[in-house]
């Protein structure tokens, strides 16, 4: 609701900045957003202006379309990077608000818009930043982005940075041709046909040690990565916590048995 | 009082409106230009008629040429400063003809009108410059249409639709060149007009993302494109140039009052290609020791009130070698550094008579 209401705002000219804190829906008298919406949107537009990200990638913009042109989102797509970064532009956490809901996860990152600029914009880097931050405050667009990532998050941040054939499934590429779907039907004769070692099953591309795992989730832990997946995935983050659990009993166990220290 | 020895480097608008006023006040006046005949880049590429007026270019040059010749002034076609040398008693400069031998001249003040040379649109290769015969720059479109011979190079035909696409070698921070041309938008509105009025069943069509006809070409050409000739604006700039099925050039574009991306197939394209410092600019400034401001022209000593002094005295500077100009503008600045450099000289003989009284 508040997406469409909002979406008339797009063009309008960033405002000084004593105003920033009313939104321009407000001063219409058009309608009442509610004061949750309001702070959320403050929220983000305060962490996204402060990223130091923003200065260096969001310079100016002679709105001359050439980023568009060579879109591949913006063929498909109600999309365009000039309109994102018009939003970075704005000053008006609403507008900012409204494209994370839904516009910003239509970019694919080539990095094309950036190739083209003439200011000298990182276009994609702003839309990525953008992407953090909606994950970070746990956003609904996010959560629905994300889920199709969920597999692919267990392995990678259980099993170490890797990518198994059997993540690589039909049933998350709504995309996939036909001719797809069959070569990919037969995972484990492909695999065995792979000439270098890659040992040749469907659930790994290689070993990684317990102790090597158990280092990585703290690390996640750590540098704060574990929160951001559970503002975006709850569920997920409770089943990469039980088995690591039960891994780390089970390490405790071996180092005892081994008499290591 | 013997007169004043003056040199004028470039035989273009500013040089011989430079020259012609010197010669014309009594100075000796040495013009040394590059090519072998006067009247500089308009006539050396070519340039069709010239805004606001229409005038072909030869109206607007040639009584300029005919004043420099007439006046006495000493011209010297084909040469090349080959060497220079400020001292007390003046600029020791060598000449070279081209094959001939090095001629020496000693003078009391200098004037550097040489002038500017148009991107190469090579560079941008996504607007496929050189890789599709159909996409023109500048200097290739005026010359077609001062040959009236409007015809597609993949082809022969005449083309039907005809796209300019602006800021070509302006105002992108990608290619290093961060300044505006001034000339790109009414040229490539006036060749519109031209191709309009000679051709009226051609559409034409120019994508910009600011139309900056200042001053009174915001009526007489841009406005006028509009009311008279039916010229077509798009505001976005063309990103990429594909081939069409049929040989036709297909522009990519954002239309941004759309605010959508378009595909427009076009028969040719003319790259409205901008100004940088001519090769002669910057290697006379090199050897005159003249700086060079950040966008590589000519620095005035100060850009506000003194546009023709450089930062060497007695060396004065004219013309598109500070900066994107129009052809008014050239002979403006001629004929003030012309007054700049004759008081100059005037100064010095005062003063030297003064020593050896």
């Amino acid at each position: 609701m508040v997406v469409e209401a909002l979406s008339v705002l797009r063009n309008l000219p960033a405002r000084k900045k004593e105003e920033q804190a009313e939104p321009s829906i407000l001063l219409g008298g058009s309608r009442d957003l509610g004061l949750d919406t309001l702070k959320l949107a403050q929220d983000i537009y305060d962490q996204f202006t402060a990223d130091p990200r923003y200065k260096e990638y969001v310079l100016g913009c002679l709105n001359c379309g050439e980023c568009t042109t060579g879109c591949p989102a913006a063929r498909f797509y109600d999309f365009s990077p000039r309109e994102m970064l018009q939003v970075a532009m704005s000053n008006d956490p609403l507008v900012l608000l409204n494209a994370m809901h839904e516009k910003i996860w239509a970019c694919c990152q080539c990095y094309t818009c950036n190739m083209r600029c003439r200011f000298g914009n990182d276009i994609a880097g702003i839309i990525s930043v953008m992407r953090e931050l909606a994950v970070k405050n746990g956003l609904d667009s996010a959560k629905e982005v994300l889920r199709p990532y969920t597999r692919i998050l267990l392995k990678v941040m259980t099993g170490g940075t890797q990518v198994s054939p059997d993540m690589i499934q039909p049933d998350f590429f709504v995309d996939w041709g036909p001719d797809a779907v069959s070569k990919a039907s037969d995972l484990k004769t492909l695999r065995k046909a792979i000439p270098i070692d890659v040992l040749q099953v469907t659930d790994s591309a290689w070993e990684v040690s317990m102790q090597t795992s158990l280092e990585l989730f703290q690390i996640y832990q750590e540098s704060g990565v574990i929160d951001i997946v559970r503002a975006v995935d709850p569920d997920l983050v409770e089943m990469i916590t039980d088995i690591v659990d039960e891994w780390r009993e089970e390490f405790e166990e071996m180092k005892e048995k081994y008499g290591v220290r | 009082m013997s007169s004043p020895r003056i040199l004028v480097v470039g035989g273009g608008p500013a040089g011989l409106s430079a020259a012609c006023d010197l010669a014309e006040a009594g100075a000796n006046v040495v013009l040394v230009e590059e090519e072998g005949f006067l009247g500089g880049t308009p006539k050396k590429l070519h340039y069709s008629l010239i805004a606001p007026d229409l005038k072909p270019v030869q109206e607007v040059l040639d009584p300029l040429v005919r004043r420099v010749e007439q006046s006495g002034v000493e011209v010297m076609l084909n040469s090349e400063v080959a060497s220079f040398k400020g001292s007390g008693d003046g600029f020791h400069v060598e000449v070279r003809r081209k094959g001939g031998p090095l001629e020496s001249h000693v003078f009391d003040s200098v004037i550097a009108a040489t002038g500017f040379a148009h991107w190469d649109p090579h560079k941008k290769y996504e607007y496929g410059y050189g890789v599709y015969p159909d996409v023109l720059d500048f200097k290739d479109f005026e010359r077609m249409l001062s040959e009236d011979n409007l015809r597609r190079p993949s082809n022969g035909e005449t083309p039907k639709r005809i796209a300019w696409l602006l800021c070509v070698g302006s105002r992108d921070k990608q290619v290093g060149k961060f300044y505006c041309c001034r000339m790109g938008c009414v040229v490539s509105i006036k060749q519109a007009m031209e191709v309009r009025q000679k051709h009226p069943e051609i559409d034409t069509y120019v994508y910009y993302m600011d139309i900056r006809t200042y001053g009174f070409w915001e009526d007489k050409v841009y406005w006028r494109s509009m009311e008279e000739f039916n010229v077509k604006f798009v505001r976005g700039r063309i990103g990429s140039i594909n081939r069409g099925e049929d040989g036709r050039l297909v522009a990519m574009a954002e239309d941004t009052i759309l605010q959508r991306p378009t595909e427009v197939p076009f028969d040719m394209l003319v790259l409205a290609t901008g100004m940088e410092a001519s090769r002669g600019t910057v290697e006379f400034a090199k050897l005159a020791g003249l700086e060079l401001e950040e966008h590589g022209f000519i620095k005035p000593l100060q850009s506000d009130s003194l546009p023709v002094h450089t930062t060497v005295e007695g060396i004065f500077v004219a013309g598109t070698a500070t900066g994107p100009k129009a052809i008014p503008d050239s002979v403006s600045e001629g004929s003030a550094a012309a007054m700049k450099a004759l008081n100059f000289a005037r100064r010095k003989a005062v003063a030297e008579r003064q020593q050896t009284r």
